[in-house]
């Protein structure tokens, strides 16, 4: 009795563990790949150097003792001044930046400058729009400062000859104190990248 | 006639009954008309006669080029976009097949043997970047911002895919020329007329892709979307595209400034301008000494580009209600592009072309030289057949404009009306950014009044007046906001 039991659990588990698997549809012609992979497909700004800057940073960053003075500081993220040629989303580094961070519990985050159309809009629509109850809404004149601003440039040095080309990028990224104005932390991040004719 | 010589006639066979009309077509002609048609204001007549000339099921970019450009001047910017994504399928269809074939230039055995016609048409490279410029400007005039955007990123993706395969075509052709020992030079073409390809507007272009307009486009955008480390980068781009001029300038310069000194009933107007029509591609028959000893030489066509001028009337100025006015900077001369995306192409053009000389030289006299009395028959009809045929490729988009001008400058939000020459128009200006597109060709000036609805981001247009009281509003509240809310305080 015990064995028959035994036996149609393991039957069951085996066919639900066959009904869970999850189809795959694939022409084979696509893949996954690792999301950390080193790629030099060309000298241009690509992923692994906003992996790289935004680790090389964030490490920087959390060792500050700017950041340790404070219990759980707020800080805003303010632009990244892009000074190359090159189409760089710096919003997207600092985002990878803040996110980490943010992961490591010692920093808090306000919301910046691109955010704050949305969050006033938000705002007004809870406590003007008639449509919350008055007691669940959040306020106007609520909203709490930062104590610190992130801000910084990412430039470049391109050199090309009919062979080389040489591409130097500098990140440079800074803490600064929005009630004294001191700059409370810096660092860089430096980056070359050297290809052959036939990749450019 | 050898084993060689009868398979190489009868692939000359095959191809030329394959071919068919496409080797006949002459494009020029029949975009000729459609121009006359536009330039006289006869849009809708100009569509019919695109769609007359087009009847098969199986439509070429071409088609789709110009129909989206037609679609566009009658203000159907949707139509003009579903019409230019089929056309951007086909340019996707190219750059997958690019990116592995490049360099395979002469795998198309049709070009070879007759002529360059015969090869599908994949659009120039100018042609496939200024289609996502010209699909961004339709998103902008439908209030779709975010499309725009997504098609200006497609833009610096495409120029990064052409510059990868160009770099792959011109060293595969140096390979092949100087293995077979051929000269690819246009200046050595004979009776070629070499001023057309090599004025200094033509040889100061770093390429013959990129262009000032798309990338101050892509600035105006990014910055309107509040994206300002993209938007340095356009604007840069652009200078350097296009160095020395004022207008590109202040765009990078005033980047920084622009949203500080930006009044909430105001909007930033990009005024874009078009004219003329791209210039056209027609034939010259340059005779070519085969590269076997004894052949003689054989005919070969080489595509000559010819300006339109007289179609081109490029306004320096553009008034607003008839006493601001404001300079059109001219940032982008497609017939320039055009001239310089031929001229990098011709070492490919005169490789085929010498190679198909010495195909058409070697099966004509294997054929004139038999004992067979229908072989020399044959022979003399591919020598006639070779005549008729030998002609060059004269697809090009011919409804882009010639040049592109533009002129940026805040005005209040509302009606306003702008002059071009002694073409008036009132158009209706919304939002924090907005964009105009006046087409000139000829006399006839084609307006484009832009959409605003709610698929533009709460930055470009500001959001619906909430009701507020006054004594809590924050700082960063619009002062538009105040303003109607104090009004409606009044009215109580």
């Amino acid at each position: 009795m015990r064995t028959q039991f035994l036996l149609s659990i393991a039957v069951i588990t085996l066919l639900s563990g066959c009904a869970n698997q999850t189809p795959t549809l694939s022409s084979g012609n696509v893949e996954y790949g690792d999301h950390k992979a080193v790629e030099t497909l060309t000298n241009e700004f690509g992923s692994t150097d906003l992996q790289s800057i935004a680790q090389a940073m964030t490490n920087s960053l959390l060792q500050s003792p700017a950041v340790g003075a404070k219990q759980r500081p707020l800080v805003t993220i303010a632009e990244v001044k892009n000074r190359t040629s090159e189409y760089i989303d710096t919003k997207s580094i600092t985002d990878t930046i803040r996110t980490k961070v943010m992961k490591s519990g010692l920093v808090r985050f306000a919301v910046d400058t691109s955010g704050m159309q949305t969050q006033t809009d938000e705002i007004v629509r809870q406590s003007q729009s008639g449509m919350y109850k008055k007691s669940m809404s959040k306020k106007i004149g609520q909203m709490e400062g930062a104590d610190f601003r992130i801000e910084g440039t990412i430039t470049s040095i391109v050199k090309q000859t009919d062979d080389v080309k040489d591409v130097y990028y500098k990140f440079s990224l800074q803490l600064i104190d929005n009630e004294s104005g001191v700059m409370e932390w810096a660092d860089e991040k430096e980056i070359r990248k050297t290809s052959t004719k036939s990749m450019f | 006639m050898s084993i060689h010589t009868r398979k190489l006639t009868l692939a000359l066979a095959i191809t030329l009954a394959f071919s068919g009309c496409s080797v006949m077509r002459s494009y020029d002609d029949e975009l000729k008309q459609t121009v006359d048609l536009v330039s006289q204001g006869e849009v809708s007549q100009a569509l019919q006669q695109l769609d007359s000339n087009n009847t098969g099921n199986d439509k070429d970019l071409l088609y789709y080029f110009e129909k989206g450009t037609l679609q566009r001047f009658d203000n159907k910017y949707k139509d003009s976009v579903i019409t230019w994504l089929s056309a951007d399928h086909l340019v996707n269809e190219w750059e997958n097949e690019a990116k592995i074939r490049a360099g395979a230039i002469l795998e198309n055995i049709g070009a070879v043997t007759l002529n360059d016609k015969t090869r599908r048409y994949d659009g120039h490279d100018y042609e496939k970047v200024m289609l996502s410029t010209q699909l961004a400007l339709d998103h902008l005039l439908n209030g779709d911002w975010d499309y725009a955007r997504t098609e200006i990123k497609k833009t610096h993706e495409r120029e990064a895919i052409i510059a990868d395969v160009r770099a792959k075509e011109t060293d595969a052709i140096e390979k092949e020329s100087r293995e077979k020992g051929i000269g690819t030079t246009f200046k050595n073409l004979n009776g070629y007329p070499v001023e057309t390809l090599n004025s200094p507007e033509i040889t100061s272009l770093k390429n013959g892709y990129q262009s000032a307009f798309s990338h101050y486009l892509a600035g105006f955008v990014y910055e309107a979307l509040d994206e300002p480390s993209l938007a340095a980068a356009g604007y840069r781009q652009a200078i350097e595209l296009r160095p020395n001029i004022k207008m590109l300038e202040d765009g990078l310069a005033g980047l920084d400034s622009r949203p500080h000194q930006h009044k909430p009933n105001e909007t930033d107007v990009l005024m874009v301008v078009e004219s003329g029509v791209a210039p056209s591609l027609s034939s010259v028959m340059i005779p070519i000494p085969v590269i076997y000893k004894g052949l003689g030489v054989i005919p070969i066509s080489f595509p000559v580009l010819h300006s339109d001028p007289t179609r081109t009337n490029t306004p320096l100025t553009v008034a607003i209600d008839n006493a601001n006015t404001q300079p059109l900077s001219m940032v982008t001369s497609l017939d320039a592009m055009s001239k310089r995306a031929l001229k990098d192409d011709m070492p490919g053009i005169i490789l085929r072309g010498i190679l198909r000389a010495a195909i058409k030289g070697a099966s004509q006299q294997a054929l004139m030289h038999s004992n067979n009395g229908y072989a020399m028959l044959a022979g003399v009809a591919l020598n006639v057949a070779n005549v008729i045929t030998e002609s060059a490729d004269e697809r090009t988009w011919r409804t882009l404009p010639s040049t592109i001008s533009v002129a940026r400058f805040s005005i209040p939000t509302g009606k306003h009306e702008f002059t071009l020459g002694l073409n008036k128009k009132t158009l209706d200006i919304n939002g924090a950014h907005a964009l105009i597109v006046a087409r000139v060709i000829n006399n006839q000036v084609y307006w484009s009044q832009p959409i605003y609805g709610a698929k533009m981001p709460a930055n470009i247009i500001a959001p619906p007046a909430p009701q507020i009281e006054p004594e809590i509003i924050p700082k960063s509240v619009s002062k538009k906001v105040r303003k109607s809310s104090t009004k409606k305080r009044s009215k109580k």
